[in-house]
């Protein structure tokens, strides 16, 4: 064998475990970014939070989700662009950054706080006001928007939401409500597009979703990324965190609740409630109780409110049959406007409630946030400032699991 | 159905049979037995698991990457895992799982055939009917690790891909475990279907013994035939073996190879040859019907016959087969004519005007000294291959999961050599084409053969790489395997075996047959002969390779690989006295009616031959000398030119992001104009009489389609972004050089690409200014410490960006 053809000291950022590492001859740059850097840091050590921006930024259609475990997956090669990283909240994307250059580029002077319900039939079929869902459904009938990217409950699986396209005032009813895991939207879209048969090939959409899935969304726009390029407005659903439909379920079975039987769950107030279809009460709980059901990742995220939002919504600090609305930039304003007709809104000049959750989530977030919370920090984080604030944590990157990896197809 | 321990003591004879057992016999036992939780370390934890019972999670024992049998794991890591938990080989073990106890029972399966002595249950309904009557914990046991020792049994009722084939042909039962309906989609010829829920009630319990036995009855499946089970990633076959082997029956084995594998090997639908009948006949519908006619997946198979889908959907990148890369002139025309007429973009992009270097109907030649022409349309299709057909040009398996264009040293014949391997690389590809089992292996097998004493074949960076060596005065090859270039690098090792001429076809029959074997259980990513060559060594690779082989493997004398030749570009001399004509074509790519030309001036003043070389480029054979000046003079031949710039000479890249649906920035106009631009500047700087040829390779993204790891300059597509702009960049590598086994070093990730070319233009001078006498770049940036490269990489200027966002290609 010759001098060069014996391993070198391996400078791979891998953490182990796959076979791929033993035949390293060539160190890859500083810096550079695989999928599988991704899969270490986040998915495999259970920081994911499903947000499905790594899915959207992907130039080569590379990553899709696991239909099982409702996490991102490799589908085909990966070509080691680093996009993902990059648009990642939980890794390579300072989503802090993200909303400060929010604020400073998009947001209105001062945000618009209302306390809001629908004047109409979208009252009843919403989780709270019903306000996302009239908004949505004025625009949609108006024209100025094609449709919108929100989620329904699936036939198959009680409880487990799915991402949809609503196109029309209709589908829009039948997916009022809140659904309690991710459904991936994002990174859905065109997927979505190409079933829905639009008449415009230059479509606009909303995008509903928690504030994470905006971070992503919006700082894939403001690189002027072509997967953000169908959606013209963004509505967040204020969150504190959001939950893996599997252990969820089992978690309301220990619970003696029949997952068949539930008809829809709120968070409200620190409880967490089930109701049968007839309105009835299954179930409150202290949200913590399910802390085991939530998805790790959320611990780390200190925005509450959706701070990327053109619009955000929520219950805290209204009351009930209410939406606690955020209008934070120009074009959430417009739409705002435009849909006045369906909405009942009262301003709200100090949401004291909405302020201190906020708060209280923040200062939580940053307690279990491995790395500095700096909002005047650079946007990108790459792999080896990562490590550095995560080893040895109990968040640290984990080694790919082959059993894991999706068998691909696609080859050249 | 769950049986007591009475019925189990009563078989307890066989220690290694896995019972089924109900959650009351659990409670009775739970002093005597270890019970082991197969779920996710989160589940376990934070949702409460039985008392006492240890974590082992299914996805630490189900290893798809390790060469060990099938999906079963390492046996060390196995060992490890156990020994960790505090589990004794003597240990009773009661699996619990949610699933249905899929994962469960594939637990009891691994622990069974790596030799655990202990008895070995399975709790019926799984945690679920455990928590019907008991409360789980969030207690941790307490665990005394042990050390816990695993090895295949001699006895493991696995089974392999010919076991199974003997088996569908009628020595046992083969029962598919999977739902009726992927059995109706696809099932190996003679399978019975039972698919393992099917053994369950609603409740997810076994059903009773006399259901069972129906089930079973109805099938065909009895105590006295041999069992093969099967399904698709070898989890519910083990839950349906665990069931069997609890009801007493003996003989039950089950395969662990793909199903994917198996199918493709013996399905009309892989068939090269029948794929491509089916496609002239349906072509004439276009684009739309291929996957209604032809079934979703047709554009993957696709690739079996030289068809791949570009980035502009409906149309087709058609590559085509030329082994050692020889052409006659007749093919040669007959290709540029095709480029000209098939290869042309519509209207709305470009037309005529697509490209702004090489405007429409241009060909590429590829690195593998294949050829490749884009925007091809489908209803083109059995035009194309009518006209293949009358100059003996195919696409069968251009590419797909088998043997790839082989590649040969372009002189081959000329002189200076050891063998003429034209004949063996005809040969060689010829074992392959049209074989349905060879067509369709775990992944692409890549063969080289050179006579030369330069290398030419570039055998560290194939799978199967042979050189010229002598055996006791006879003349034949030496053998290197296991080399590659993409997803960890690899240079081929010389296996240092001898081998005769007649025999090289039969090696690499061999080695594609040991792939499939032993390629057939792995991961797909880490797929190719090369892992297979890691995970077992040289030796054992050799010896397993012998097995394989219809001849004895004796060592050889001598091997004469020299030197490394890095190209053919100029005029040199053949043995007959005539000359061969090297023409440059920058990063390969040149008009069809441009090739027709070239393929005109080979008849006229050569002996009517072209060959396509490695670097991109074309050579020109048997040109007397009374014809080399007009040869010379011809226009054409200041287009490409037998002595180019440096640049140009040294430019190769893949089809990038023109084409390729995966390349991050776009590499063949960009290569040529930089190629261009370089050369002008090295005129201007007087670098160009001092440099022969600098060789930078660019891939438009991370893979290496353009073979980056060998160039002196590497480049491979990226991105850049930073607070404020994302723009496309490249990653910079110096560097390689097969001459010495070496790879380029990777020095600065995402450079933006448009302060490549002044990367270069420092990085050269550089060189010329330090360099000593002889030194070569390679050595000169091994000889330079990285961070003094990498300043010189990273510290130029600061490059022009362009603004936010412009997601210009
Ligand atoms: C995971 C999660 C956690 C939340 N936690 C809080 C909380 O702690 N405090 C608080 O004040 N508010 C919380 N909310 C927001 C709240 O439940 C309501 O969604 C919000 O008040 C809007 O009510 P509405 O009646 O106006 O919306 P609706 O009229 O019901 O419209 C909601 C729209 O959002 C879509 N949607 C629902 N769930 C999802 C989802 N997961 N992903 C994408 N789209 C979805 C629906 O399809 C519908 O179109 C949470 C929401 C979610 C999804
Ligand atoms: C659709 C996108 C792709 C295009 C257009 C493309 C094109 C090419 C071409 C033209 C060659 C020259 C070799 C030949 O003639 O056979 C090549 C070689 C190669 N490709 Fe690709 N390729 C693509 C995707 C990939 C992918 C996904 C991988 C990695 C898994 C890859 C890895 C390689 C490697 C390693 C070579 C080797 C060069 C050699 O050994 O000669 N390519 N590719
Ligand atoms: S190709 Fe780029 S974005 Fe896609 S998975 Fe790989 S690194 Fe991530
Ligand atoms: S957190 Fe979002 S971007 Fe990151 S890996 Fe998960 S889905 Fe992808
Ligand atoms: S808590 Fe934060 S991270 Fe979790 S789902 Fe909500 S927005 Fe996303």
């Amino acid at each position: 064998m010759s001098k060069s053809n014996q391993p070198r000291i391996p400078e791979t950022k891998g953490v182990g475990g796959d076979p791929r590492e033993r035949l390293e001859d060539v160190a890859d740059p500083p810096g550079k970014i695989w999928f599988r850097d991704l899969d270490e840091a986040v998915i495999e050590a259970d920081r994911c939070i499903q947000c499905a921006s790594c899915v959207a930024a992907c130039p080569s259609d590379s990553i899709g989700i696991d239909e099982a475990e409702g996490r991102p997956t490799l589908v085909r090669m990966c070509t080691g662009c680093s996009r993902c990283w990059d648009f990642c909240p939980r890794s390579g994307l300072r989503y802090e950054r993200v909303l400060e250059f929010a604020a400073e580029e998009r947001a209105l002077e001062e945000p618009a706080i209302y306390a809001a319900k629908a004047s109409d039939d979208a009252a009843a079929a919403g989780q709270d006001g019903g306000v996302v869902t009239a908004l949505l459904a004025e625009l949609v009938e108006a024209g100025e928007l094609d449709g919108a990217v929100v989620a329904r409950e699936r036939d198959d699986d009680p409880l487990r939401g799915e991402a949809f396209l609503a196109t029309s005032r209709t589908e829009l009813l039948e997916a009022g409500g809140s659904i309690y895991n991710q459904t991936m939207g994002l990174g859905q879209v065109d997927d979505l597009l190409a079933d829905a048969d639009l008449e415009t090939d230059d479509p606009d959409l909303a995008l509903v979703g928690t504030p994470c899935t905006i971070q992503g969304v919006t700082a894939l726009d403001r690189y002027d990324n072509p997967a953000a390029d169908p959606i013209a407005l963004t509505v967040a659903l204020m969150c504190t965190r959001s939950f893996e439909h599997g252990r969820l379920v089992s978690r309301l079975a220990e619970f003696d609740v029949d997952p068949e039987a539930v008809d829809g769950l709120d968070v409200s107030g620190g409880t967490l409630y089930a109701y049968d279809a007839d309105g009835g009460e299954l179930l409150a709980e202290d949200v913590d109780a399910f802390g085991a059901a939530g998805l790790r990742g959320c611990d780390e995220c200190t925005d509450f409110v959706g701070g990327a939002a053109d619009v955000s919504a929520g219950s805290v600090g209204t009351a009930d049959g209410e939406t606690t609305i955020v209008v934070r930039t120009e074009t959430g304003a417009r739409a705002w406007d435009a849909a006045a007709a369906a909405l009942e809104a009262t301003a709200v000049e100090r949401p004291e409630t909405l302020e201190k959750l906020s708060a209280w989530n923040r200062r939580r977030a940053e307690s279990i946030l491995p790395r500095e919370f700096d909002p005047e920090g650079e946007v990108g984080i790459t792999y080896e400032q990562h490590l550095e604030a995560y080893d040895g944590t109990d968040r640290e990157p984990e080694p790919l699991n082959p059993a894991r990896v999706h068998q691909y197809e696609e080859w050249c | 159905m769950a049986i007591g321990p009475t019925n189990e003591e009563a078989r307890s004879t066989v220690t290694e049979t896995p019972t089924v057992v109900s959650p009351a016999w659990l409670e009775t036992h739970c002093e005597t037995v270890t019970v082991v939780d197969v779920r996710d370390r989160r589940e376990y934890e934070d949702l409460g698991h039985v008392p006492d019972a240890v974590n082992v999670p299914a996805d630490r024992f189900r290893d798809p990457s390790s060469v060990a049998a099938g999906k079963l794991p390492d046996p060390d890591a196995f060992a490890d895992l156990l020994g960790e938990r505090g589990i004794d080989s003597g240990d009773s073990l009661v699996a619990v799982g949610d699933e249905n106890g899929v994962l469960a029972a594939r637990f009891l399966l691994t622990a069974s055939v790596y030799g655990h002595e202990g008895e070995l249950y399975l709790l019926d309904g799984g945690l679920e009917a455990w928590r019907e009557e008991h409360e789980l914990t969030t207690q941790a046991p307490a665990l005394e690790p042990t050390s816990y020792e695993a090895e295949l049994r001699d006895d493991a009722p696995i089974v392999d891909r010919q076991a199974v084939e003997a088996a569908a042909e009628g020595d046992a039962v083969v029962v598919d475990t999977r739902t009726p309906a992927e059995y109706d989609q696809s099932h190996i010829p003679g399978a019975v279907q039972l698919g393992w829920e099917a053994l369950l009630d609603d409740a997810g319990r076994l059903k009773p013994d006399d259901e069972l036995e129906d089930l079973l009855t109805e099938r065909g499946i009895s105590r006295d035939e041999r069992i093969v089970l099967y399904c698709n990633t070898a989890r519910r076959l083990s839950h349906t073996y665990v069931v069997l082997r609890s009801l007493g029956y003996g003989d039950v084995r089950f395969y662990e190879g793909s199903l994917t594998d198996w199918l493709r090997a013996n399905s009309p639908d892989w068939d090269p040859i029948q794929l491509y009948e089916n496609v002239r006949e349906v072509a004439s519908n276009g684009f739309e019907a291929l996957p209604r006619e032809l079934g979703e997946d047709v554009f993957g198979r696709l690739h079996l016959i030289g068809l791949y889908t570009q980035r502009q959907e409906g149309y087709f990148m058609l590559r085509t087969k030329v082994p050692g890369g020889i052409l006659t002139a007749e093919q040669a025309r007959a290709f540029g004519e095709i480029a000209e007429e098939f290869a042309t973009a519509p209207e709305e992009h470009g037309g005529s005007e697509q490209n702004p270097v090489h405007g429409d109907g241009f060909l590429d030649v590829t690195t593998r000294q294949g050829l490749q022409l884009h925007w091809i349309r489908i209803e083109d299709m059995p035009e194309i291959w009518d006209r293949y057909d009358e100059v003996g040009l195919t696409t069968i398996q251009a590419s797909g999961n088998t043997l790839r264009n082989v590649v040969a040293c372009p002189a081959a014949g000329l002189g200076d050599e050891t063998i003429d391997v034209r004949p063996i690389a005809e040969r060689v590809a010829d074992r392959f084409e049209g074989d349905r089992e060879l067509a369709n292996l775990p992944r692409k097998l890549k063969v080289s053969v050179a006579g030369c004493h330069e290398n030419c074949g570039r055998a560290e960076i194939q799978d199967l790489g042979f050189t010229p060596a002598i055996k006791g005065g006879r003349d034949g090859f030496a053998v290197k395997v296991g080399g590659g270039l993409s997803d960890g690098p690899r240079a081929a090792t010389d296996l240092g075996i001898f081998v005769e001429p007649n025999q090289v076809a039969d090696l690499s029959e061999a080695a594609a047959k040991l792939f499939i074997d032993h390629g057939s259980y792995l991961d797909t990513a880490v797929n190719r002969l090369r892992f297979i060559v890691a995970e077992y060594g040289v030796d054992a690779f050799r010896d397993e390779l012998e097995r394989y082989a219809p001849f004895a493997f004796e060592p050889y004398d001598e091997a004469f690989t020299t030197d490394y030749r890095g190209d053919h570009v100029g005029v040199h001399e053949q043995d007959d006295g005539t000359s061969y004509v090297g023409v440059n074509i920058p990063t390969g790519r040149i008009g069809g009616d441009e090739f027709a030309e070239l393929a005109a001036l080979a008849e006229e003043y050569g002996s009517g031959q072209l060959r396509l070389t490695p670097n991109q480029n074309v050579v020109l054979t048997g040109v007397p000398d009374a014809s080399l000046e007009a040869l010379q003079d011809e226009p054409l031949l200041s287009t490409y030119s037998p002595d180019p710039g440096p640049f140009s000479r040294g430019i190769v890249t893949c089809t990038g992001r023109e084409f390729c649906k995966y390349g991050v920035v776009e590499t063949k106009g960009r290569g040529y104009r930089w190629a261009k631009g370089l050369d002008e500047w090295a005129e201007e700087t007087g670098l160009a009489d001092a440099l022969e040829t600098v060789r930078v390779h660019m891939s438009g993204c991370s893979a290496s389609c353009a073979q980056p790891q060998i160039a002196d300059v590497g480049l491979r597509g990226e991105v850049y972004r930073d607070d404020y702009e994302s723009t496309r960049a490249a990653d910079v590598g110096l560097g390689g050089d097969l001459e010495n086994d070496a790879f380029v070093d990777w020095l600065v990730g995402s450079v933006p690409i448009d302060g490549i070319p002044s990367v270069i233009e420092r990085t050269v001078r550089a060189y010329e200014i330090d360099r000593e006498d002889g030194e070569s770049f390679a050595d000169w940036t091994r000889r330079m410490p990285d961070t003094e490269l990498r300043r010189l990489v990273a510290e130029g200027p600061e490059p022009n960006r362009p603004v936010v966002g412009t997601e210009v290609s």
